[in-house]
Parts: C-alpha cells; sequence; structure tokens
C-alpha cells in the first residue's frame, strides 16, 4: 500500500466514522473560538482590571474574572494555545525519539533490542509526574522543561508499540522482497515499514496530545512547571485554586474548558484507532 | 526477580546521576547565598560531594539497602530521608490501593454492564460516560468533588487526612475523596478495555458452544467469559500503575495528605536533592513491586503463563 493511499483512506473512513467527527467538530470549533475570542475579546491575557476583581461570569467576562480582574475566557484562549503548543512539542519529540528506538530496536533485535527495551521498560516504571520532576530540576522550571518532560513520559510508550509493530512488520513478504532487491535498511524501515505502523502511532500522538496538556496542567498546579505570568492553562488553575471557596468559576471553567479539548481529543483518537483497524471494529460491533 | 532487582538498581542510579547533574551547588542551594567559605568547604566535606559520582553513588546503595537514605538538607533538625519517607509512605500507599480499589469496583461494573448491554442505552451511557471520565484532568476533579461533596453537602473534609495508623474508619472517611478523584479517570480507561475484551470473549468458539448447551447466561459469564477476559485486564492495571501513582502526586497536595508525594514537591521547592532522590527510588520500587504482583496474578489466572 502506498502513502498516497493510505491518507486517502483514513480520509474516507474519517468522513464515515461518527465518534471521529465528533472529535474534529469539537476540535476544529474550538480552533475556531481562540481564533474568534483573539480577533474579537476587547481585553489583553495580561490586562489588569482592579475595578472588576472576582466578578461573576456575566455578558462582559464570559468566564468571569480572577483575582487580578483579569477576563478568565481571554486568558483560557490564550493559556490553551500554550498548553497545545507545549504539549505537541513534548508528543513529537517523544514520539520521534520513541518511535525510532522502537523500530531499530523491532528491526535488528538482538542484543540491541534487548538493553534499550530494558531501558524503556525502566523509563516506563516511573511514575509520570516523578520523572517529570526529576526533569524539572535538573532543566529549570518553563515552557520548554514541560515540553521535554512530556517528550520523556512518552518515549516508552512510542517505543514499545513502534518495536511491537515492526516486530510484526518485518516478516511481511514485500519487506522481504525489499530486503532481496538489496535496499538498505534504513529505506526498508522508511519506505516499507514506516507507512505500514504509521496509523497506530498516529492514535498514540492524538491520545498522548491531551495526556500532555494534563500533564503540563498537573506540573503548573503545583508550581513546578510553566511560571507566570505565562497564561498556561495549568497556572491559571493553580492560581484559581487559592481562591475558589469565594470565586469557583475561574478553576471550574478553565477545567471544562481542559477537559472539552482533551474530550476531542480523546474522540478523534478513538474514531481514527476504529476507522484504521477495520478489523477491530468489525469485531467489537 | 532479579531482572526486578536489576531495574531497580539502574533506576536508582539514572535518578542519582540525573540530580547530580544539576547545575548549582547544592552546599550552597541549602546554606544560602551569604555562607562563608569555611561553612561551605564543612558541608561539603560533611556531606560527601567532593568525592566521585561512582563512589557518592556506591557509598549511596550500600547505605540504601540498610534503609540509610541520607539526611534531609532542607528541614532543620536533620530529619533522615529514611524517616521522612517511612512516616508518609503508608498515606501514600493507603490513598494509591484505595484508589485502585475504587477504579477496579467502578470499571467492573461499568464495564460488565456495556459489553451484556451492547449497543443498547446502558451501553451508550456507560462509554460515552468513559470517554468523558479519561478526559478529565485528576487534580481538578478533586477540587469540583470538593465543591460539591465537601462544601456542598458537607459530607467529607475538604481537606486535610487522617492517617490509617490513628484511625482507618477516618482514612477511609477522609481519603475517599482522594482516592476517587484518581480512580474516575483510570475506571475510565479499565471499563473500556474490560468492555472490548469482553465483547470479544463473547465470541469465542467455547462461549458459543455453552450458550448452544443451554447453560444460564449468569453461569457462562461468571464460569467462562469473566475469567479469560480478566487477564488482559489485569494486566491493564499493571500498565496503569504510573499514571496510577502519578496522580497520587499531585492529588496529595490537592488535598494535604502527606503522603511521599508531598515530601518529593516539598523537597523539590528547597532543592534537597537527597530527599527527592529517596522518593523517587520508592516509588520506582513501588511500580516495579506492583508490576511483580500483576504477572503472579495473571499466572494465577492462567496457570500455563507460570509453565
Amino acid at each position: 500500500m502506498t502513502p498516497g493511499r493510505a491518507t486517502g483512506g483514513m480520509w474516507y473512513t474519517f468522513r464515515t466514522n461518527r465518534v471521529a467527527q465528533a472529535g474534529g467538530t469539537i476540535i476544529v470549533s474550538t480552533l475556531m473560538a481562540i481564533l474568534l475570542v483573539r480577533l474579537l475579546s476587547p481585553y489583553g491575557p495580561n490586562e489588569k482590571d482592579y475595578m472588576s476583581i472576582l466578578h461573576m461570569p456575566s455578558l462582559a467576562h464570559p468566564f468571569g474574572t480572577d483575582s487580578f480582574g483579569q477576563d478568565v475566557l481571554t486568558r483560557v484562549v490564550y493559556g490553551a494555545q500554550v498548553s497545545l503548543i507545549i504539549s505537541f512539542g513534548g508528543l513529537i519529540l517523544g514520539g520521534l525519539v520513541g518511535s525510532v528506538i522502537g523500530m531499530a530496536s523491532g528491526f535488528w533485535g538482538g542484543v540491541l533490542d534487548a538493553v534499550t527495551m530494558r531501558f524503556i521498560d525502566l523509563l516506563y516504571s516511573f511514575p509520570t509526574y516523578v520523572l517529570a520532576l526529576c526533569l524539572m530540576l535538573l532543566l529549570g522550571y518553563g515552557s520548554r522543561s514541560v515540553s521535554l518532560a512530556i517528550a520523556l513520559v512518552y518515549v516508552p510508550n512510542f517505543a514499545r508499540l513502534a518495536r511491537s509493530m515492526t516486530a510484526a512488520t518485518r516478516a511481511e513478504n514485500y519487506v522481504t522482497a525489499a530486503r532481496l532487491m538489496g535496499q538498505s535498511p534504513t529505506r526498508i524501515l522508511l519506505r516499507e515499514i514506516l507507512p505500514n505502523i504509521a496509523a497506530p502511532l498516529l492514535v498514540q500522538f492524538s491520545a498522548g496530545l491531551g495526556f500532555g496538556i494534563i500533564l503540563e496542567a498537573g506540573l503548573s498546579f503545583i508550581g513546578l512547571g510553566v511560571q507566570p505570568p505565562t497564561p498556561s492553562l495549568g497556572v491559571m488553575m493553580a492560581d484559581g485554586k487559592d481562591y475558589f471557596q469565594k470565586a469557583p468559576w475561574v478553576l471550574t471553567l478553565t477545567g471544562v474548558s481542559v477537559a472539552w479539548i482533551i474530550l476531542g481529543l480523546n474522540l478523534l483518537g478513538d474514531g481514527l484507532r476504529d476507522a484504521l483497524d477495520p478489523q477491530l471494529r468489525r469485531r467489537l460491533s | 526477580m532479579i531482572g526486578s532487582f536489576a531495574m531497580l538498581v539502574v533506576g536508582a542510579a539514572v535518578v542519582f546521576l540525573l540530580l547530580h547533574a544539576i547545575p548549582g551547588d547544592a552546599a550552597i542551594a541549602a546554606l544560602g547565598d551569604s555562607a562563608s567559605p569555611d561553612a561551605i568547604a564543612a558541608f561539603r566535606a560533611q556531606h560527601h560531594l567532593n568525592d566521585p559520582l561512582a563512589v557518592q553513588f556506591w557509598s549511596w546503595a550500600q547505605a540504601a539497602l540498610t534503609g540509610d537514605l541520607g539526611q534531609s538538607i532542607s528541614l532543620a533538625g536533620g530529619f533522615s530521608t529514611a524517616a521522612l519517607i517511612g512516616g508518609s509512605l503508608p498515606n501514600t500507599l493507603f490513598v494509591g490501593a484505595y484508589a485502585l480499589i475504587l477504579a477496579i469496583a467502578i470499571s467492573l461494573a461499568g464495564g460488565s454492564i456495556a459489553a451484556s448491554r451492547h449497543g443498547r442505552i446502558e451501553d451508550v451511557l456507560a462509554t460515552s460516560g468513559a470517554i468523558v471520565t479519561i478526559s478529565l484532568p485528576d487534580f481538578w476533579l478533586g477540587y469540583v468533588l470538593v465543591l460539591v461533596f465537601s462544601l456542598g453537602f458537607g459530607w467529607f473534609p475538604a481537606y486535610g487526612f487522617t492517617r490509617p495508623g490513628d484511625s482507618l474508619a477516618g482514612a477511609f472517611h477522609s481519603g475517599f475523596l482522594p482516592a476517587l478523584a484518581i480512580a474516575v479517570p483510570m475506571a475510565g480507561i479499565l471499563s473500556r478495555m474490560l468492555r472490548a475484551t469482553l465483547l470479544e470473549t463473547f465470541r469465542r468458539a467455547y462461549v458459543v458452544s455453552a450458550h448452544a448447551m443451554g447453560f444460564g447466561r449468569f453461569f457462562i459469564f461468571w464460569h467462562y467469559v469473566l475469567r479469560n477476559a480478566l487477564i488482559p485486564y489485569v494486566t491493564a492495571i499493571g500498565l496503569q500503575a504510573r499514571y496510577l501513582l502519578g496522580g497520587v502526586v499531585v492529588i496529595e497536595r490537592v488535598f494535604g495528605v502527606p503522603g511521599v508525594g508531598s515530601v518529593m514537591v516539598d523537597a523539590a521547592f528547597a532543592r534537597d536533592y537527597g530527599v527527592v532522590q529517596g522518593c523517587a527510588v520508592v516509588f520506582l520500587l513501588i511500580v516495579i513491586a506492583t508490576n511483580l504482583l500483576v504477572d503472579t496474578i495473571c499466572g494465577l489466572l492462567d496457570p500455563r503463563r507460570t509453565a
């Protein structure tokens, strides 16, 4: 199967898969809302108005205002952008490194496989925040370190997936054929194997993007991640928790926005998985 | 067993190297910028900071095997790391196990109902409920639970935790919301997993023939389906251990549970790397032990595996 046909098939199944459509709708409408609020909002993300501190949600401030009188909706929109970029960067890096390790491991096997996969198992045995916290101490707090922490947490997921898929694909006839034709291992990995294992990696990416946002939010929430005044979603929730008995909307509505974005990503990932694995779908329906 | 131990040692070495690669002087971090050079030199000598890394790790590992994880440098009075962790570990284990039990209870119910009522309204509700719960950040869910059940209904304390050693009933009561906040997203993942496995098992030939022989539905579910479906389910629980304990770290902060996660975060803020290191190794130990336990349970469920 050529890569072109694979993506064409994906688009077709996406059009016929209701779960993927629901996820896609959420993501696209959220992106449009982000754009609209950025264009139309009369407030800046760090614009303080000490005359309207902790106002309830109203027409002027649909999500209310926080302890500095900043408009929560505007900050959520800017924060979502920051958090998405951080998570996206982390997943791209973690996905690339993990996939390369996994594919090499699954393709060549032997001692390389045994040693690297033990190391991957070790990485996978650290609780997510413990791993992230140690890395934050090493690299210092801030957006870039959070991205790297997300990458490190996700390397083992991608490596394990890529390894098992590559090991299963290695024995296929088209791989043997390519080998007999004298193609180099790199070329076989990139041209023959990668297109055939890309789909599950993509699904992992979509689901991981959501968890990356949770990880960023959690780290920033305990104060070890993105630092204020950068408006990431975690920073805003950390701020909102300080006065959440008095003004619960800041924490609650920011969290609802986070959950909404992640729900969209999860639905998209689910839909993609069903679409890309017709055998699974047939078994389950 | 040997593999797990080797993994623990390598893991401890990795954490050790990682934390020793941090730029900045631990002595200055502990004593402050205004410390005299003499005091810094004395501090470095006392904590063996001048030795080569390998020597430092070797003596740390040797001491760790006897239960000595060094002294905290941030807490006045020189608390030992082992005492800090020893005092907080029961709370972490309690909340973690509590969350796991809740997650298993919810997901067993949700997954079984969804699969046995496949395609009906119960299935749709359970399946959509699962994907929504997976999307909730656990620490945020903690605050929402506090808002509803503590501040609204007043059923549970909003903050604080009764140690299981002081009052077991109190620990179950005060630990319920933190455990539930961790359990709900995890239950979503597990019940989806269980539903998929159950649906697949329903189609197996031996289940179909059991139906043909006229056995009752509940009899078949209990004796033919569940045991076979439980193996991937238990394996999935093992794979969730890192997320569960990760969640515990954050949730402990939200509810003020004095656990290992709280100790670790406090130590991170104080740049007390010895304590961070001890906590990280203890967390690693818990996950590795959980995975050994999962392997054992899978072996019991399917005796072929232990061969």
